[in-house]
């Protein structure tokens, strides 16, 4: 994008207000998953974890962003990551979509909206907004001239959430081993805690 | 292999953050490897491979014989 030195620095400042934005919605998204895991008694099922590890992956991308400044690698590992949430989601939903053994419990739903219907929509929201702020914003030098670190409130944000998403993979990480420990994902129970499952 | 997704992405966010920018992207890059092979395996049925029967909308087209 060609944009004259007096617009430059807003522009750099959009691009990171959306990155924070985005990452922040994320952390809320998988401080919800795990509220209705530990809170609710609901045991995520195998595509569910592979859905909150895409969602980590674009945590990652956008991380790399704001430690690191702006690089298209680092916006292609966020929207890899979205990507794979959306095929993974779509999946889900269309195992789910017909009730069969095996199949007949899919979680509950949010506002009407059963759980990977919501990571479908994540994933497009998650798309549309790497699309456009690239569209809009551009990945030229004003980017790489004003990295995030020169805006005091996103390095304060950037401070705040980065260290989240950490400590909530690591959360995730223990509650994997807990829940699967080296071997395959059950939804009907801990392996740590209540031991091999029927069939596992 | 879960657990190898997670390690290795709690690994890739880490190095991230402490600006260890080579080992984050190769941790990365294995834990995206073992998503997608996982996410093949979880979804692969012995009886109907990568299909989804369940979805299927073909419609039966009658025998000429029993048409009317």
């Amino acid at each position: 994008m060609f944009a004259s030195p007096a617009v430059q620095r807003p522009l750099a400042l959009l691009n990171w207000l959306a990155l924070t934005a985005m990452l922040a919605a994320i952390c809320a998204v998988l401080l919800a998953a795990m509220g209705f895991q530990y809170i609710g008694g609901e045991i995520p099922c195998p595509l569910c974890l592979l859905e909150r590890a895409a969602m980590f992956g674009v945590c990652f991308g956008i991380l790399l962003q704001l430690r690191g400044g702006f690089s298209y690698q680092n916006t292609g590992f966020g929207l890899l990551s979205a990507l794979f949430l959306l095929i993974v989601a779509t999946r889900q939903s269309l195992l789910d979509i017909y009730p069969r053994p095996g199949h007949e419990y899919i979680g509950s739903a949010i506002f009407g909206i059963h759980m990977p219907v919501w990571s479908i929509l994540i994933a497009l929201a998650l798309l549309i907004g790497f699309s456009l702020k690239l569209a809009v914003l551009g990945g030229d030098r004003h980017l790489q001239e004003h990295p995030a670190a020169s805006f005091p409130a996103i390095a304060k944000a950037a401070a705040v959430l980065g260290p989240l998403v950490i400590a909530l993979c690591v959360i995730n990480l223990i509650s994997v081993g807990v829940q699967c420990g080296l071997g395959q994902c059950h939804t009907t129970g801990y392996l740590l805690i209540d031991g091999p499952q029927p069939g596992g | 292999m879960m657990l190898a997704v997670f390690l290795l992405l709690a690994l890739a966010l880490g190095f991230g953050w402490f600006g260890l920018r080579r080992l984050a992207i190769g941790c990365a890059a294995l834990a995206f490897a073992c998503a997608i092979w996982l996410f093949q395996w979880e979804i692969y049925s012995p009886t109907d491979g990568y299909r989804m029967p369940w979805i299927d909308t073909r419609l039966d087209v009658p025998d000429a014989g029993t048409r009317a």
